[in-house]
């Protein structure tokens, strides 16, 4: 144990928690929406991930030519590298989120079954997904090519914020507003969050479930995407695998935040990357996913729903 | 006439939110009566039935079951206590069968536990049967004995409601409280289930009734009390409150003298 | 269609005692003989490529069918998602591997304590967790898994990494020894332990313990508001899930001679609930039917070596979306076992009886 790191290291601790935080935000409103509208746990959400941050490598490498020993770039070509890097990701991870709708949940939904079966079927596909990767990448680890150089935006003290930490933050805030927005003020977002309150009445409003619940896969895999662009100019490495611990901590957050709402994965992302990082910088990292848990069962001892979540721990009567 | 409070709601309120279903609410049930709760739809009928059977803490007040306090004690260990209920809308475990059901309630007083239903002690077997035969009595004592083998789901909807009576019953209550038990039937069949509900009461259980339909509340109610917008508004003999002009004027939203 | 399930429990349902007896005396004889399957020319399909057929049929096919039934109690009866079933089988194999090498005990002896490490860890988990609703429960099942194989990886007096090699293997029991040339001893063992469980599962369902699971699973809300005492039977059921495959893991370890954390990956819990769902929740015999399955398909397709996840995969969303219950469903029918239907002519007597007292008593 070693308490003064926390003192001396602070605010590089903040900001690495931070920009873990917002990623996990995002990453956490693909599994609250879905969550929201369907009371489940979207098992193949971390291949959704996954899929996004090959997505980017991909877009990086052969579209733009980038390889290990490119030259970052700058100015205008910067930034259409990284938009067409991140629109790829999105448009990977929401078109695979609606395939994965589709393919796992629709049958078994309209079929009105158990929510165990779902479960299952959402595992099988999330095992194809990552089981495909894995063979077509011989199980290797992929790095991104350098598109953005690391510089240091400013430094106070020796403390300095990365500029990939600085667009994490900002654009990870800008995304989760933009999200929240769009629930609350548009027509379809507002449809969701009828499904979200009762499925049986929203059916009843005239609400086409099959169109609200693909819609709202598609957002929520539009912003996975995203947190898998921003997740690869940060860490610029992912695997076939690199979907599983994310997504167990992003789940973690959007169910210590309080799942099925928005504001419990904002608040739920930042507190989960936060303790990550001053845990495992007092712990040691190899305690890190221990401790995620233990905050977790903290919290759920004293807020059963979660720090923002309503009651649904109980239904009526 | 020894008049026992079985239940005793001392100034109750109930608050969801901002939201005040039942805003101190004074109002009782005598031992070996038939108390019927009635009001418009939203008055906070089901909520005093919540709150009784700890499904809610009240915000404020007092409930007593004969004589002791019962707010903060466990929903399971109230119905121990003696107080069993029905829902408004069914909730059986539709995939067990009839018999099951209440089996399943009557498992409250139940002593041996996991160790004795596995070896099969003896003292667990005579008391699985003994339950057993006290099941099938309480389903022919309702009159669904010859549904006993099915399944919860697939009886017929009047007897789905009769099922639920028979597995509050099941839980040997001392006070028991029906929530909508005529909803959906037609007129004969309110006949028999009021014939039903006043033989329960002969068999020495008090009832609690929440109800709509006046006819069958006056033909066996002892006392009948209103709620309105979670106040109580009256509390009487039925042919009185009746022709209370405030009940008149809660049931049709205009003063009685009005029309 | 045909029904074979229904056949089946018809079929089973109207035969007397002696004729079940004997049926089930024959199908447990020829379960024991499975290990000389792979023996003859024509059953040679059986066999496994890559592992021998009967070492397969010890791990991973015997463990899987005994683990899969001890998470039917939670799952299956209670309704309740454990994603990390796994904690359990690792605390089994690790309470083997400790006290099989740093005490002079044996396996016999130590069998009990492994149970008894993981029943008590189980409500030690399930006192706090247990009042969580569903997902949140799963959550954070899938995480005291994690924590457990964390834990052991990174504590160093039990091996870390590397696990902990020379577990021994359990005394011979009526001259049958029990070491890596003999896989079909260990069967036998897994046999006798499917066995118990299914007798234990089949005893408790029938009783109050099963009734209060039942009754919890379908509707919680109600099932306490009718007296269930919600919470200590969702503990029991935790509970004793957890000893099944506490038990597990114990032979596990014995059998394997090691035990090392990456045995216990989240992976093996989420397979082990895929047996249970993919064969029918609830229903015994899908369970085991799914766990066969499961277990012993991959490894005869060991061939595709590579691709053989894939293919799993595959095979779970297909048959989810084809039969959403699983292989064999728990039973919706309205027909009742032996016992139930003896114990329901034995309630009508005893009420036929008492009316007719009555009516005589009233005259
Ligand atoms: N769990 C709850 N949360 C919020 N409001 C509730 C809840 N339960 C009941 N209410 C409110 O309390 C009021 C009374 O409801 P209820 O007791 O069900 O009426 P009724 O007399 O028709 O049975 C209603 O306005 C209802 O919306
Ligand atoms: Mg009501």
């Amino acid at each position: 144990m070693n308490f003064s790191v926390v003192q001396s290291q602070f605010f590089p601790l903040l900001i690495n928690g931070l920009a873990l935080g917002f990623i996990y935000v995002l990453i956490s409103v693909g599994y609250t929406m879905v969550y929201g509208v369907l009371r489940l746990i979207n098992f193949a959400n971390s291949e959704i991930f996954m899929l996004g941050t090959f997505a980017t490598i991909i877009v990086s490498r052969t579209v733009f030519k980038f390889d290990i020993n490119s030259q970052p770039s700058h100015g205008m070509k910067l930034l259409i590298v990284l938009l067409c890097c991140l629109l790829a990701a999105m448009l990977t991870s929401g078109v695979v989120a609606v395939l994965v709708e589709l393919v796992a949940y629709r049958r078994l939904r309209s079929r009105g079954t158990n929510r165990l079966g779902s479960l299952i079927s959402a595992i099988g596909t999330s095992i194809v997904l990552s089981e495909g990767v894995r063979l077509l990448t011989h199980s290797l680890p992929e790095s991104s090519p350098r598109v953005l150089s690391k510089f240091y935006i400013f430094t106070i003290h020796g403390v300095g914020l990365r500029i990939d930490q600085f667009l994490v933050i900002i654009s990870g805030a800008l995304f989760f507003f933009a999200v929240d927005r769009f629930v609350k003020l548009t027509r379809i977002g507002k449809a969701i969050r009828a499904v979200s309150m009762s499925e049986e009445n929203s059916r009843l409003m005239g609400i086409n479930l099959n169109r609200v619940i693909s819609i709202t896969f598609l957002v929520g895999g539009l912003v996975t995407g995203a947190a898998a662009f921003l997740y690869e100019t940060v860490y610029e490495t992912t695997v076939f695998n690199v979907g599983f611990n994310l997504g167990i901590a992003a789940f973690t957050a959007a169910v210590l935040g309080g799942i099925g709402n928005l504001r419990g994965a904002f608040y739920g992302g930042l507190t989960l990357g936060l303790a990550e990082e001053f845990f495992s910088a007092v712990l040691g990292t190899q305690w890190k996913e221990v401790t995620v848990f233990v905050v977790l069962v903290l919290v759920l001892l004293v807020r059963p729903n979660g720090l923002f979540g309503e009651a649904i721990q109980q239904s009526r009567v | 006439m020894s008049t026992e409070r079985v239940l005793d709601l001392q100034n109750v309120t109930m608050r969801f939110g901002g939201v005040s279903a039942l805003n101190k609410v004074d109002f009782h049930v005598n031992k070996g009566e038939i108390a019927a709760l009635i009001g418009p739809n939203g008055a906070g009928k089901t909520t005093v039935f919540n709150v009784v059977t700890g499904v809610y803490r009240i915000t404020d007040g007092d409930i007593k079951f004969k004589g002791e306090s019962i707010v903060g004690m466990k929903r399971h260990q109230i119905t121990k206590l003696g107080i069993a209920r029905t829902f408004q809308n069914v909730r059986l475990f539709g995939e067990m069968t009839a018999l099951e059901n209440v089996l399943t309630a009557s498992d409250v007083h139940k002593k041996s536990g996991l160790v004795g239903a596995l070896f099969g002690l003896p003292k667990a077997r005579h008391e699985e049967k003994a339950d057993r035969e006290r099941a099938m009595e309480i389903l022919d004592f309702i009159g669904i004995a010859q549904h006993a083998d099915r399944l919860g789901k697939n009886l017929p909807y009047g007897d789905q409601r009769r099922l639920e009576i028979a597995r509050a019953l099941g839980t040997s209550p001392e006070l028991l409280l029906l929530d909508e038990p005529a909803a959906g039937f037609n007129p004969a069949e309110k006949v028999e289930l009021a014939a039903t509900i006043r033989k329960i009461r002969d068999a020495g259980y008090t009832v609690l009734l929440i109800e709509h339909d006046m006819s069958l509340i006056m033909g066996i109610s002892d006392r009948v009390s209103v709620l309105d917008f979670g106040e109580k508004i009256a509390d009487d003999i039925p042919s009185k409150v009746q022709n209370d002009p405030k009940v008149i004027e809660a049931y049709l939203g205009v003063p009685a003298d009005a029309s | 269609m045909l029904n074979l399930r229904d056949k089946g429990a018809q079929l089973w349902e109207d035969w007397n005692r002696p004729k079940r007896v004997a049926f089930a005396l024959i199908m447990i004889f020829g379960v024991f003989l499975l290990p000389y399957a792979g023996d003859f020319s024509f059953t040679s399909i059986l066999n496994t490529p890559i592992a021998s057929y009967q070492a397969i049929l010890v791990y991973p096919v015997g463990m899987y069918i005994l683990m899969a039934l001890g998470l039917n109690i939670v799952v299956g009866k209670s309704g309740l998602l454990d994603l990390g079933y796994v904690a359990f089988f690792a605390i089994g194999a690790y309470t083997a591997a400790i006290l099989g090498t740093k005490t002079t005990l044996n396996i016999w002896e130590i069998l009990p304590m492994g149970m008894g490490f993981a029943m008590l860890a189980g409500v030690l988990l399930g006192i706090p967790t247990l009042r969580l609703r569903g997902d949140y429960l799963a959550i954070v099942t899938l995480g005291f898994g994690e924590i457990v194989r964390i834990a052991v990886l990174n504590t160093n007096s039990i091996g870390g990494p590397n696990g902990i090699p020379g577990v021994p293997n359990p005394p011979s029991i009526l001259g049958q020894s029990f070491d890596l040339a003999n896989p079909a001893h260990f069967f036998w063992i897994v046999v006798v332990m499917i066995l118990f469980v299914i007798w234990m599962v089949r005893r408790l369902s029938i009783r109050r313990p099963g009734r209060a699971w039942e009754a919890i699973r379908q509707d919680e809300d109600v099932a306490i508001l009718m007296g269930v005492p919600t919470l200590r039977y969702k503990i029991w059921s935790f509970s004793i899930g957890a000893a099944v495959g506490g038990a597990a893991g114990v032979i596990f370890a014995s059998q394997q001679m090691l035990v090392a954390p990456q045995t216990f990956t989240f992976n093996v819990s989420v397979l082990i609930l895929s047996c249970v769902v993919f064969g029918g929740m609830g229903n015994i015999w899908g369970v085991v039917l799914g766990a066969t399955i499961l277990s012993y398909f991959p490894e005869r397709i060991r061939f595709i070596s590579s691709a053989r996840q894939l293919v799993f995969g595959l095979a779970l969303i297909i048959t989810m979306n084809l039969r959403p219950d699983g292989l064999l469903p728990r039973k919706k029918r309205e027909h009742l076992s032996l016992e139930e239907r003896e114990a329901a002519k034995a309630a009508k007597a005893a009420l036929k009886q008492a009316k007719k007292l009555n009516s005589g008593a009233s005259k």
